[in-house]
């Protein structure tokens, strides 16, 4: 069976032009996508019917007897931890509704890398742009850092450099800027690559975002690169600034979101200036708008008072469990058999990716149809502004995260 | 199940029941006819009740992303307002934007029965459906924005012919499962995104080569000749500048003559006079509703108190930024579609130009003669959260609660305003009239908002006090689609609602263009674009109801 139009939730850009075969249960990618886009499918190929059926402290088992160890495990944790969340809008409902129901602390498994952008919306608020927006309407468009081609595969054709534009204009600047050579990059003449003689990243964003600023003076040392970034900036109409938050330091990621929001802020007084900030390419994006309608807060989102609690610090999962802080973690990862948990509990249940191989024994692993292939799901992009279908292309017996999320709700 | 509502008075404007004692049977998800029900079937004594359909709201910011971008910004909110679960309820939490399950049960417990969202964008209508869909207890609806899209305006400066964009209006509304088409700041939010930071309503935007007069003289003309029931629903230009009257009587006059529905009208009824040259044009715009009979209203009334604004018009929001209290702001450009803003703000009774908002809102209200035209809304959340809809009935029924507060305001506000001289009291006719009946006529949802034999049996309870906003906040018992919710103002068991949409029929060759269109241009397909039946109940989790179009 030959599907087109099917959407990849490889990475956050939830391309949906893909032509993709179907034979019984083997899903092959037609065009010659890169290899990133090609992981999906690949991925979904069954390795080993045997990991198809639901198994307890790694023997086989019936679905049912799955779920009633799973409930009985729930009935008895004293803190559990929902987590995960790489899955689609409908499992991480569920999830949401089971983590209320039995108190647990809920996060994605990418929770802390979503840190910094959550903090600077709730204090400061953005000016961003979509996908199609920055494709259209953008004549400058700048990079921080060479590696977001690689992380968005589809992104320089689709949105960086397509073949037509709204406005007609294909006199469009693309700006990539690396404190890494690149010699592929370099050579490109589509593109300005700029090797700074800087650092790291995070210092050409706070030099450009002095040269905006009120107090800025021609005294400061500025790179001569950021310097003629920010006159070609200055002199465009439409002017789209990407980045992804996981390529910039941890510990100070929230400082040059705030410069690139202040930044554009600052510019936006007398041109027209945007970001469009690129993630979700775990599903980070999906399960953090989920939370932030149903509980009113982003993730993560304690439960253990009954009312929903958001505190970052204290509710980040990777460090519950690094500090046993829980004893049971439910593990929801449906769309990569390589996202398994990265610390486990004392306790845990996964619902996941039917190819999944653990490296130490879980309690409950309950395997689930992949969303996009063997059920169909809704995701949100990275722009958190579209939202697409996933769509069901092969059949077979698998239950859908959802699904199994209920249940185990249902034997509480 | 069958109940029988005995001895209430009941207020059902649609068949002129003005305070009558009749019985109310309901049999299953119907009203029927009290009389023929057995004997012995479930009955409750209401005779110191009085009765209403369920009601409606117009005009409400429940879902989509934009609500979600208020919610994170609104953190303190939130944090102070947290709602506990227990075996019927979700938790959740935040005042002026709550989450989901939440605005659902507060909605139900005022005998509110529906809500529709009025700022649906085409490729963001799936996160909106998804966010109605976890709103529980009422029914939902959309309306579908349009007017600042790249594709309509390009149809228009290439000539195209009403007919033709009558069949991309009627695409989009099939595609995005919606019920009405809604029009922000026609051209503005477009050619905001080209740096222009006005567009007066007979201005060329440069951008685009049209007129907001033209966009909204071509949407409304469309929505009509489709048969779409609810009018265009305009948010007019100039949103919140002092003089904009003018442009909100011009936008009236460019529907020529055919139905028109102007939003939070309130916001746009300014004048220029006296020293702070700001001043209320309430009367002006009053009088354009009782003259022009195609136009109708909904007010947008603010209330004193931290609300958030949230808005497709990223022209006026990014033009209102700096009074951001507390100082945080966001503005998006989305997908050659529209925009979105998000701007917090604490309306202040010491402040002169809020203390004067507040006042032009219910000028507005009592100066209108037909309550079929004008309708109670605060723009949920830009005016007020809409949890303070009694309140606002209060000041509309009681002339001295009104009168007291208008003396606690900024005193050049009280100057300014002649509220004081007005003697108008809304009756509880004209109330049911504003909040049921009037709205299920515009939104032509024929078995809602009222209470004969074959409605829907989406019933509110009110037992009768001196308080009225007492009586509107806490009603006695609500039912929707015959299952009682709410007994003595909490929630008794919880229910999902439906989606009310309009399918107008529509050449289908349009999608020849409109499939090059986003092979060329957009970042989704055409195809994964649309929204089915089947998706809005398998995945959105919402089931549709259609409702029928009459083609002129
Ligand atoms: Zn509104």
């Amino acid at each position: 069976m030959q599907f087109k139009h099917i959407t990849c939730p490889q990475c956050g850009l939830l391309c949906d032009d893909l032509d993709v075969s179907v034979d019984d249960q083997d899903v092959t990618l037609d065009d010659n996508a890169h290899s990133v886009c090609q992981q999906f499918f690949v991925d979904a190929k069954f390795t080993d019917k045997s990991t198809l059926q639901p198994k307890i402290n790694g023997k086989p088992c019936t679905l049912d007897e799955a779920v009633t160890y799973a409930a009985k495990l729930h009935a008895t944790a004293q803190q559990s931890i929902i987590s995960g969340l790489i899955a689609d809008v409908q499992a991480c409902r569920s999830a949401f509704a089971l983590a209320e129901k039995t108190h647990s602390v809920i996060d994605h498994a990418n929770g802390q890398s979503m840190r910094a952008s959550t903090a600077i919306m709730q204090r400061y608020g953005e000016v961003r742009t979509t996908l199609a927006e920055a494709r259209n309407r953008a004549d400058c468009i700048v990079l921080f850092g060479a590696e977001i081609l690689e992380k968005f595969p589809k992104l320089r054709e689709r949105i960086l450099q397509p073949a037509e534009t709204l406005s007609g204009n294909t006199e469009r600047k693309l700006i990539i800027l690396d404190v890494v050579e690149n010699a592929d990059l370099a050579a490109d003449k589509e593109i300005d690559f700029f090797h700074l003689a800087l650092p790291n990243l995070e210092t050409a964003i706070q030099q450009l975002q002095y040269l905006a600023s009120p107090r800025a003076s021609t005294k400061t040392e500025i790179d001569p690169s950021i310097r003629a970034i920010y006159q070609q900036i200055s002199t465009s109409n439409y002017i789209v600034l990407t980045w992804t938050a996981s390529l910039f330091a941890k510990n100070t990621a929230e400082q040059t979101l705030q410069n690139l929001t202040f930044f554009i802020k600052e510019s936006m007084k007398t041109q027209r200036c945007v970001g469009l900030p690129l993630g979700g390419s775990r599903g980070e994006i999906t399960a953090n708008q989920v939370s932030t309608w149903q509980t009113g807060f982003p993730l993560p989102v304690a439960f253990t008072s009954g009312a929903p609690e958001h505190n970052p610090v204290i509710y980040n999962a990777e460090t519950m469990l690094a500090n046993s802080e829980v004893d049971l973690l439910t593990w929801v990862s449906t769309y990569s058999s390589d996202d398994t948990p990265k610390q486990y509990a004392t306790a845990n249940i996964v619902i996941g990716h039917p190819n999944m191989q653990f490296n130490q024994t879980v309690d409950v692993f309950i395997p689930v149809g992949i969303p996009g292939i063997d059920q169909r799901g809704l995701a949100c992009r990275t722009d958190a502004v579209a939202t697409l279908p996933l769509h069901s292309i092969r059949k077979n017996d698998l239950p859908s995260a959802d699904h199994v999320l209920n249940l185990i709700y249902q034997a509480l | 199940m069958a109940i029988k509502l005995v001895g209430a008075q009941i207020y059902d404007p649609v068949h002129q029941i003005d305070g009558k004692k009749m019985d109310i049977g309901i049999d299953q998800e119907q009203i029927c006819n009290a009389d023929a029900l057995a004997p012995d079937c479930e009955s409750i004594d209401v005779s110191d009740c009085i009765i209403m359909a369920g009601a409606i709201d117009l005009h409400t910011h429940i879902g989509g992303g934009k609500v979600n971008i208020a919610r994170t910004m609104m953190i303190e909110d939130h944090q102070a307002h947290l709602h506990h679960g227990d075996h019927q309820c979700r938790s959740g939490s935040g005042h002026a934007v709550p989450s989901t399950f939440t605005a659902g049960y507060r909605y139900a417990e005022m005998g509110y029965t529906a809500g529709f969202e009025p700022a649906v964008l085409p490729v963001n209508a799936r996160h909106a459906h998804m966010e109605m869909a976890d709103t529980p207890m009422i029914d939902k609806g959309g309306y579908v924005l349009l007017g600042n899209d790249d594709f309509l305006l390009q149809m228009m400066r290439d000539g195209a012919s009403q007919s033709a964009i009558n069949d991309y209006v009627a695409w989009v509304l099939n595609a995005s499962q919606c019920i009405g088409i809604k029009v922000v700041n026609a051209g503005g939010v477009h050619a905001f995104k080209f740096n222009q930071r006005r567009l007066d309503v007979d201005e060329v935007s440069t951008a685009s080569g049209v007129t907001p007069r033209q966009i909204v003289n071509v949407l409304s003309r469309a929505v009509y000749e489709l048969g779409v029931t609810h009018p265009l629903h305009v948010h007019a230009s100039n949103l919140g500048v002092p003089g904009n009257f003018e442009t909100t009587i011009a936008t009236m006059g460019a529907a020529e003559g055919v139905p028109i529905h102007l939003t939070h009208i309130q916001f746009h009824s300014y004048g220029t006079e006296g020293d702070m040259k700001f001043s209320s044009a309430a009367c002006e715009i009053a009088e354009a509703i009782n003259k022009n009979k195609n136009v109708t209203a909904d007010v947008g009334q603010i209330m004193f108190g931290q609300t958030v604004t949230t808005s497709g018009d990223t022209m006026m929001q990014y033009y209102g930024h700096e009074h951001a209290s507390p100082k945080k702001w966001t503005v998006m450009d989305i997908e050659c579609e529209m925009g979105c803003g998000v701007v917090p703000f604490r309306y202040r009774d010491k402040s002169f130009v809020n203390a004067l908002q507040w006042s032009i809102g219910l000028e507005i209200f009592l100066q209108v003669n037909d309550p079929w035209r004008v309708f109670l809304t605060t723009d949920h959340p830009n005016g007020a959260p809409f949890t303070s809809y009694p309140h606002l009935i209060k000041l509309l029924m009681n002339r001295s609660f009104r009168n007291d507060h208008l003396s606690n305001l900024h005193p050049e506000a009280q100057r300014m305003s002649n509220l004081s001289s007005m003697d108008r009291e809304y009756s509880l006719y004209e109330i049911a009239i504003m909040t049921r009946a009037a709205p299920s006529k515009i939104l032509g949802l024929a078995d809602q908002g009222h209470l004969a034999a074959g409605a829907t049996a989406n019933i509110t309870v009110y037992r009768k006090q001196d308080d009225i906003e007492k009586m509107f906040a806490h009603p006695a018992y609500v039912f929707k689609n015959g299952k009682m919710i709410v007994k003595d103002g909490k929630i008794i068991e919880t229910v999902k609602g439906v989606t009310h949409v309009v399918k107008p029929d529509y050449d289908k060759s349009i999608e020849k263009s409109l499939r090059t269109y986003f092979d060329k241009f957009q970042t989704i397909s055409l195809d994964n674009f649309k929204i089915s039946n089947d998706e809005m109940e398998e995945c959105i989790g919402s089931r549709v109801v259609e409702h029928p179009c009459k083609k002129t």
